[in-house]
């Protein structure tokens, strides 16, 4: 059974045709990809994977449940943890306050407890401050744990957040361009990370990601969005050497012999790592 | 949409963080304490503030020890705001039908009803609560301005037709609120006022060190993020509000008591402006500052009678108004405000960082500005 799987969903905003009967898979321990050029829609599907946006028609099934109608938080409780573009983190508190705000479902008191202070709330809290440093150490972030996270590099804000995006105790992770801001030899240490959160964790990744080689290394299964209809799945080789996906990332010149030349320098280019 | 703005405040550099960037490691750093002499410093000056507040005033009898239960009450009203102001990043404006309501509903059931104190201010809060709830759950589905014009216009209905209710009232004679039985002397009733902030300022500082408070946090700055982390942002709102109608309905309460008699043109407009100035002159998010800010808001009258000088110095300015003790908060409000918030976000929570780490047995550092903090627009469009 898979845990993520959409089936033909459409949304429009407008004239815009978003995301036009995009189906796609993510299966149990999968690390599946999702490439195509800016505004194919990438974002959109995942915000209608997560509940940001209601589909015009489709249904959305998480875990052989279909979870098209339930809000944001409801789609957290039942598993379902996302990334944001644009880094989704509380910028004015520290790292660890930010793992400990993401285990809000794990912190098993009411907050009216918590409010009156019961002994019980203590001794739950201290449990969330340690779960909130094992997973910093994973994620290899024991060293800024109370460092406010307003004026972290880029690159490390982007770790910071899957790292809270762990802490809700996800089964399904959707990181929307993990690494953006990374220079190459952080993008192959993110590959490794991933492969190893699969592997010690066993959560199934969904990622879209523009970084080429760190697809082909670490995805299962890519899915290639254009114009927010499916061009291309298969393997990461297959959908790479696609004749549509090539001509979709360069334009319709690529398909001319003449300039295959410039093609496969490109291509040479995606590979150098 | 919520405009976010880094503001690096001034000495924010030399925070925590920058520890780690400059290459000595934040836990190497030996901790900090303070000599015997620092604690015997440190332990003068908490005597020196335990006298202020819980001896000091009862040197002061009638009147004017009702003025300081009045600033403690003011405590308790500026926490409440704070909820929303600080924690949600919604305003109120019509905060004083808040309190209003919560006075009025004590006095009744204290006079009319012939119940004890105790129900009276049991029912101001529950009633506090309530109302917050209903006006909440209607009209938080829209932020920003738009709410507080919804408050606004709820402030001036409950002025004009809640507190016009002969029955709850008393028309306008008032409503009388007898002080509690074992309360009636008024320093009995200044300690009764400060053991119920202590309660408010206890159930503030655990909801904030627990998920509900960090949930308001993330969902202050990022909706959208908080509801990743499985929060449920109306209802947390809603319960903010909620928290925030419960806390103003016991001030209320206390403050019918205190002046032993409740009248409907208390309850104006303007005392919402004051509650909001004095929680951001206050400095939003500080539990400390609120306090201070909102005792000093309600006793400016009290210090302007007292000291007639301070008063013919305000009415020697060339071409000042009359500063009247009711417009003072009025005149000098907004002016302090205009300082708090171009100079000093923080507030007075911010100026006292600094003396509050001291007295906690830290080092006495005047850079000491508090986490470098993002900015929301206060009023989230």
């Amino acid at each position: 059974m898979s845990v993520l799987e959409t089936r033909s969903v459409s949304i429009r905003f407008g004239g815009v045709f978003a995301n036009t009967d995009v189906s796609l898979k993510v299966g149990e321990w999968e690390i599946v990809g999702i490439i195509g050029p800016n505004g194919a829609g990438k974002t959109t599907a995942f915000n209608i994977v997560t509940g940001f946006y209601r589909p015009n028609s489709g249904r959305v099934l998480f875990k052989g449940r279909d979870v098209t109608d339930l809000p944001v938080h409801q789609r957290t409780a039942l598993g379902m943890g996302r990334t944001f573009q644009n880094v989704g983190l509380v910028k004015g508190s520290t790292v660890r306050e930010n793992l400990v705000s993401a285990q809000y479902l794990e912190s098993d008191y009411s907050v009216l407890a918590g409010m009156l202070g019961s002994p019980r709330t203590f001794v739950a809290e201290r449990g969330l401050r340690r779960k909130a440093d094992a997973v910093a150490e994973l994620m290899g972030l024991g060293d800024i744990l109370d460092t406010q996270v307003v004026g972290l590099p880029y690159g490390v804000l982007k770790r910071v957040e899957i790292a809270t995006v762990l802490a809700t105790d996800p089964d399904l992770v959707l990181l929307d361009e993990p690494s953006s801001g990374m220079g190459p030899e952080e993008a192959h240490e993110l590959g490794d990370t991933l492969l190893e959160l699969r592997r010690e964790l066993g959560i199934s990744i969904a990622m879209i990601e523009h970084h080429v080689p760190l697809v082909v290394r670490v995805c299962d299964y890519v899915y290639c969005l254009n114009f927010g209809q499916m061009l291309a799945e298969g393997l990461p080789d297959e959908v790479r050497n696609h004749p549509q996906v090539v001509t979709a990332y360069l334009g319709e010149e690529a398909e001319n012999p003449e300039i295959a030349g410039a093609e496969k320098q490109l291509e040479s280019l995606l590979d150098s790592e | 949409m919520a405009t976010t703005v880094e503001r690096d405040r001034p000495g924010g550099d030399d925070r925590p963080g920058a520890a780690a960037a400059s290459g000595t490691e934040p836990g190497v750093r030996a901790r900090f304490t303070p000599s015997p002499l620092g604690w015997a410093a440190r332990g003068v000056a908490w005597v020196a503030l335990a006298w202020l507040v819980l001896v000091f005033p009862l040197s002061r009898e009638g009147f004017e020890l009702q003025r300081f239960s009045q600033a403690v009450i003011y405590g308790i009203i500026g926490l409440s705001l704070n909820v929303l102001l600080g924690y949600v990043g919604q305003i109120s404006l019509g905060h004083q039908a808040f309190v209003g309501i919560g006075a009025f509903t004590s006095a009744y059931i204290v006079t009319e009803q012939n119940l004890s104190f105790w129900a009276g201010v049991g029912a101001g809060v529950a009633v506090g609560g309530l109302q917050a709830l209903v006006l909440g759950g209607v009209s938080l589905r829209i932020t920003g301005l738009y709410f507080a014009l919804v408050t606004l216009s709820y402030g001036l209905v409950a002025e004009q037709n809640v507190f016009q209710i002969e029955e709850l009232t008393g028309g306008g004679q008032g409503q009388p609120a007898p002080k509690p039985s074992g309360f009636e002397s008024d320093w009995r009733y200044y300690y009764l006022c400060l053991a119920f902030l202590a309660i408010v300022l206890w159930v503030d500082w655990r909801m904030m060190r627990t998920k509900a408070g960090r949930a308001l946090l993330a969902l202050r700055e990022n909706p959208r993020v908080a509801s990743t982390f499985g929060i449920n942002v109306k209802v947390l709102t809603l319960l903010a509000f909620v928290v925030s109608g419960a806390f103003a309905g016991l001030g209320g309460a206390l403050l019918a008591h205190n002046d032993t008699f409740v009248s409907p043109e208390t309850w104006s407009f303007n005392l919402a402006l004051v509650f909001v100035i004095m929680t951001v002159v206050g400095g939003l998010r500080s539990r400390a500052g609120v306090v201070i800010g909102s005792a000093f808001f309600a006793l400016i009258g009290y210090l302007l009678q007292k000291f007639p000088a301070l008063q013919d110095g305000l009415n020697a300015i060339p071409g000042a108004p009359d500063l009247s003790r009711e417009i003072a908060p009025l005149v000098i409000g907004p002016i302090l405000l205009l300082v708090t918030l171009t100079l000093f976000p923080g507030g007075i929570g911010q100026q006292i960082r600094p003396i509050v780490g001291w007295l906690r047995g830290r080092r006495f550092d005047l850079r000491d500005r508090g986490p470098k903090e993002v900015q929301i627009t206060d009023v989230r469009a």
